[in-house]
This record gives structure tokens, C-alpha cells and sequence, in this order.
């Protein structure tokens, strides 16, 4: 049986590259009996859904502070 | 021939490629660095050498993975300068290692009694409508280290996937999904002690 500790690392894998069928059946296995793995599976969704949403709302804030840096950068070729 | 920038207006093409390119090179150059000046100045000394190089392009490639090669050269310069030694890639993950698990999971692996995950009893629609919430979230993600917060940045600008992104920008698959790991955990705890227990 996975510890805690595995499984939440699992849960993170899953998202990002996802899982082999042994591992996905691991997890599965764990959350089963485990109510705090079970929240933060449910947790660890919801975190990255509402990243995913911010970041690509907030990209207006990030583009014009990356704008500045455009800029800087244009300018220091045109003297070139 | 057949290039698809046009050499005799190099200005022209950078530019596009500043456009483009600036905000996932910075993105990627402040992951690797942990500094947004470095990161700025990084960056910009790519665009430069890019133009004063840019007849070496001649269209062979496709510009982002040229552009990122100069980018990797700068960076892995530039740690030669600041560490006096060759690029960190393992090292440094290892400095968030196993230690700051420990604050969460016990010697057997078990979520210690006071860090067990509640039931927060909502959903993410609940969540992103409310913005005193963004705003908590906000504050937490700026309580993470830099190239915490800069690799969730980075898993969530990208559409593809992990494995592509890791391949793209030449990293392992698994230092990068650790980071994301330790992240997490911080997150959910600082959001369960700001938000959740109101």
C-alpha cells in the first residue's frame, strides 16, 4: 500500500504527465481508505482549474509588465 | 535559401520574435534563476546577440529553438560566473528536498495529525467568483520560492503537456513535477490556514 506521502506524489504526476495503469490503480487503491488523501486529491483539482483560469485572466497584468521588457529591448536594438 | 525572415530587415524580424518569444523566455530564464533582473537582463542580451547573429539564423531552425539555445548559453554563463562552476540542474532541486516534505508527512510517509487535508466542502466555481479568495491565493503563490511559483507559471501557460514543455525546454520530466509537488502542498496548506479555517 502507498504511503500518504506517494500518493499525493502520484496525484501531482497524474496532472502533469499522468500515470501507468499500476499507478493509477495505487491511487486508486489509497484514496479508497484514506479520507485526507481523498481531500487533497479533490483539492489538488480545484488548485490547479482555478490556476489555470487566474493565469490566463491575469496574463493583461503580466503581459504589460512584460511589455516594459519589450520595449527595453526593442530600444537597446534600434541603437544597434 | 528560401528563409522565411527577411535578412535584408533583421530589425524587422527580431522584433516580431521580441513579440512573440519575450514573455516564455523570461518566464523561463526567471525559473532558472530565481531573479527577475537577471532574468530581464538575460533575455535582453539573447535579443542582442540574436540580432548582431542573425545571418547565422538563415531559417534552418524554427526561431524559438534558436532563440532558447542562445538563451540556455546565457544562463548556464552566467551561473558559471555567479557558482564558479558548471550548471546546476540537480543541485539545486535538491536544496528543496526531502527536508521540506517532513513538515508534512511522517517517517512512514503518513500525513502528520495536524496537516491531514479537511474537506473544504466547495468547488473551484464557488472559488473563482469569489475575489477576496483570488487575492488570498495571490498572496500564497507569492509566499512560494521563485522557481516554485515560476514552474506552476510555466505547467499552466503552456497548453501541452508536461511532457512536451520538459522535452521543449530540455528538463528532466521528474525534477520539474517535484517542484510542481512541493508547490502544491505549500499552496493548499497556506490557502487551508487563510481561507478554510474562517
Amino acid at each position: 500500500m502507498l504511503s500518504c506521502k506517494k500518493t499525493t506524489e502520484l496525484i501531482e504526476k497524474k496532472s502533469f504527465v499522468g500515470l501507468s495503469y499500476k499507478e493509477e490503480i495505487q491511487l486508486r487503491l489509497h484514496t479508497c481508505i484514506c479520507d485526507s488523501c481523498t481531500n487533497y486529491k479533490k483539492q489538488s483539482v480545484i488548485l490547479d482549474n482555478i490556476v489555470h483560469h487566474l493565469i490566463h485572466s491575469d496574463n493583461q497584468k503580466d503581459l504589460t509588465m512584460n511589455n516594459i521588457l519589450k520595449e527595453k529591448i526593442i530600444q537597446s536594438i534600434s541603437k544597434k | 535559401m528560401g528563409t522565411n525572415i527577411d535578412i535584408s530587415n533583421p530589425g524587422l524580424a527580431i522584433k516580431s520574435w521580441v513579440e512573440l518569444y519575450t514573455d516564455k523566455m523570461f518566464t523561463w530564464a526567471f525559473y532558472k534563476t530565481s531573479h527577475k533582473e537577471v532574468a530581464e537582463d538575460l533575455v535582453q542580451d539573447t535579443f542582442v546577440v540574436a540580432y548582431e547573429s542573425i545571418h547565422k539564423f538563415e531559417g534552418k531552425s524554427d526561431p524559438q529553438t534558436w532563440l532558447f539555445s542562445i538563451l540556455k548559453n546565457k544562463i548556464a554563463a552566467h551561473y558559471r560566473r555567479v557558482y564558479q562552476q558548471p550548471i546546476i540542474n540537480e543541485s539545486e532541486y535538491k536544496s528543496n528536498n526531502k527536508d521540506s516534505l517532513s513538515i508534512f508527512f511522517d517517517e512512514i510517509g503518513n500525513w502528520r495529525k495536524e496537516q491531514e487535508p479537511k474537506d473544504w466542502k466547495t468547488d473551484e466555481g464557488e472559488l473563482l467568483d469569489d475575489s477576496a479568495f483570488v487575492k488570498v491565493l495571490g498572496l500564497c503563490m507569492g509566499k512560494l520560492p521563485a522557481n516554485w511559483e515560476a514552474a506552476i507559471k510555466l505547467k499552466f501557460l503552456e497548453e501541452k503537456k508536461g511532457e512536451e514543455i520538459c522535452q521543449e525546454l530540455e528538463i528532466t520530466t521528474t525534477n520539474f513535477w517535484q517542484i510542481l509537488h512541493r508547490a502544491k502542498l505549500n499552496l493548499r496548506k497556506c490557502l487551508e490556514l487563510n481561507w478554510f479555517k474562517k
